[in-house]
């Protein structure tokens, strides 16, 4: 089974940098948003301790700093909402799945697989991001590390699962589509990843804190800019993974 | 030896369509099986059935002397399956495929062996998507071999083939079974059926209705032979005196002579003794085409 495992994780990842849609919208599109913003605001220290609505804006640290670190759950975000379930969806439709289930692919390899993929993914785009950010507008590099990388791993895993329910409920890869962007585009505005949320209406702000998305980007920023680790946001992530993956789990159909 | 695979009473249905009514066959080692039947008799059901990838309403089944319903993933590990409407993802390459499904096998094959023998070694750089539906159809024969199977499932293994790929096809499933692995045969096709396949299950409408080699099927039907060819002798009134004649008709020069065999011989007889030597005698003998049309009232290749 590890064999196996291993054998679909790399077939997956090489299918993954073949297909230039895939990448445009996992790595791109969250790349030129943080480009954008982070030229739209500045990376000027005097703008760190701006105040909003009672909020610090930027929290604490540059926009530029508040977006590269915002935006690398935007890779997460737009993995498991956009790619990943169209893709599996994809995989159904087309019989690909019966295809791995014929010759022995147990589903336990397809989810590991999947999520494993989440994982990489999440971590290889945000390296790019920090550097990218770092090489173009002199941003800051994760002050805890770790705390950032356990933060993206997390992230992956939960925008993963709920990857792997939208794939168990939609019909097949258009439905994927069409709901994983309505999803993406409609939590991506109002988690902190686009305005920040000091300058969103108070009911706005509360709902996009309280999704996954909301608490991935608080959960990669507090350790990114040293603030530690947030403790609340990570056991809130984890229960939207488990709340996905056990629906998921069951649901899931080869065909 | 006990039999390959044994199918007893076998029923599944979808809501109120019933797509396997009442089955029952049975598949000897080495064998080439064929189950030949109409779109939507019940013939993929069946078979998805066998293979544990779905659950049969009723009835029993044994493949290997496994319970497809209770061992699939047990039963996967010794049969070989080519399904029908299964894909790969579109940029994976022939080698990197063949390579995927052997990593799941518990005792693969050379792959590198495997490429060749199925005439994939020059594509194996290909992606899946640039494939031509003939190399399609072999790069799943080979994901098919990939675990050494003792059975293999093939499903409308021609399907959206050219003649030529198909005769091609044909040899390769012949070359199968020169290997010792028994084959079962999902087909709509009459000619394949009688080019490939040992014993033949005729299935409509979810039940065997005729079970035979494709020459017994024909054989024990007792359908009649056309013998076709043209004189300009008036009388020919003697002919239908011949015992196993059922009727002569006659098209000014051209003659059809319709009656059981041995027909031809016959006939040929009477008219050398006749002084009648024709230079264009020719005998129509009926096919399992034929037989399939008398069995089930209607045509098995039409359109879905």
């Amino acid at each position: 089974m590890t064999r196996g495992y291993l054998a679909l994780t790399r077939a997956e990842l090489r299918l993954f940098l073949r297909e230039p849609f895939s990448i445009v919208f996992v790595l791109a599109f969250p790349l030129m948003m943080m480009l954008l913003l982070s030229a739209v605001f500045g990376n000027d220290e005097a703008d760190a301790g701006e105040v909003v609505n009672g909020i610090m804006i930027w929290r604490g640290v540059t926009p530029t700093n508040y977006y590269t670190a915002a935006s690398t759950a935007s890779v997460a975000a737009a993995l498991g909402l956009l790619t990943q379930p169209a893709n599996l969806a994809g995989y159904r439709e087309q019989g690909i799945l019966r295809r791995m289930r014929a010759s022995s692919v147990p589903a336990t390899v397809v989810v590991l697989t999947h999520l494993s993929l989440a994982v990489l993914i999440v971590i290889a785009g945000s390296l790019v991001m920090a550097a990218i950010a770092w090489l173009v507008f002199g941003a800051m590099m994760p002050v805890d590390a770790i705390g950032v990388l356990v933060a993206l791993v997390a992230g992956a895993l939960t925008f993963g699962t709920i990857g792997l329910l939208l794939a168990s409920i939609v019909s097949g890869i258009r439905a994927a589509q069409g709901i994983g962007l309505l999803l993406f585009i409609s939590i991506w505005l109002i988690s902190g990843t686009a305005p920040p949320p000091a300058v969103l209406p108070e009911t706005v702000r509360e709902v996009g804190a309280a999704l996954p998305l909301g608490h991935l980007v608080t959960a990669i920023q507090d350790p990114w800019f040293g603030q530690g680790w947030d403790l609340t946001s990570l056991a809130a992530l984890i229960g939207y993974g488990v709340a996905a993956g056990i629906p998921a789990l069951w649901r899931f159909r080869w065909d | 030896m006990p039999a390959v695979i044994e199918v007893d009473h076998l029923r599944k249905t979808y809501g109120s369509k019933v797509a396997v009514d009442d089955l029952s066959f049975s598949v000897e080692p080495g064998e080439i099986f064929g189950i030949l039947g109409p779109n939507g008799a019940g013939k993929t059901t069946t078979v998805e059935c066998l293979q544990g990838l779905r659950q049969a309403d009723a009835g029993s089944m044994h493949v290997l002397g496994l319970d497809p319903a209770s061992q699939a993933a047990e039963l996967r590990h010794h049969i070989g399956s080519q399904l029908q409407d299964s894909a790969l993802p579109g940029r994976l390459r022939v080698a990197e495929a063949v390579d995927l499904f052997a990593a799941f096998a518990r005792k693969p094959v050379d792959t590198r062996g495997l490429l060749e023998r199925w005439r994939l070694d020059e594509l194996h750089d290909q992606a899946f998507e640039s494939l031509s539906g003939g190399q399609r159809q072999r790069l799943f024969i080979a994901l098919a071999f990939v675990n050494a199977p003792e059975l293999v499932f093939l499903d409308e293994l021609t399907q959206g083939l050219d003649p030529q790929a198909r005769r091609a096809t044909w040899d390769l499933v012949r070359e199968i079974r020169r290997g010792g692995t028994t084959v079962v045969l999902v087909t709509h096709f009459m000619d394949e059926a009688e080019q490939l396949c040992d014993r033949v299950a005729v299935v409509d409408s979810g039940r065997v209705v005729a079970l035979d080699t494709p020459v017994g099927l024909v054989q024990s039907l007792g359908l009649p032979s056309v013998v076709r060819f043209t004189t300009f002798a008036p009388d020919l009134s003697w002919l239908e005196e011949i015992d196993v004649v059922d009727s002569v008709v006659r098209h000014g020069d051209s003659v059809e002579v319709h009656g059981a065999d041995p027909v031809l011989a016959l006939v040929a007889s009477e008219l050398v003794a006749h002084g009648i030597v024709p230079l264009d005698l020719r005998v129509d003998r009926p096919t399992v085409e034929d037989a399939f049309l008398h069995l089930t009232g209607r045509e098995i290749r039409r359109s879905r």
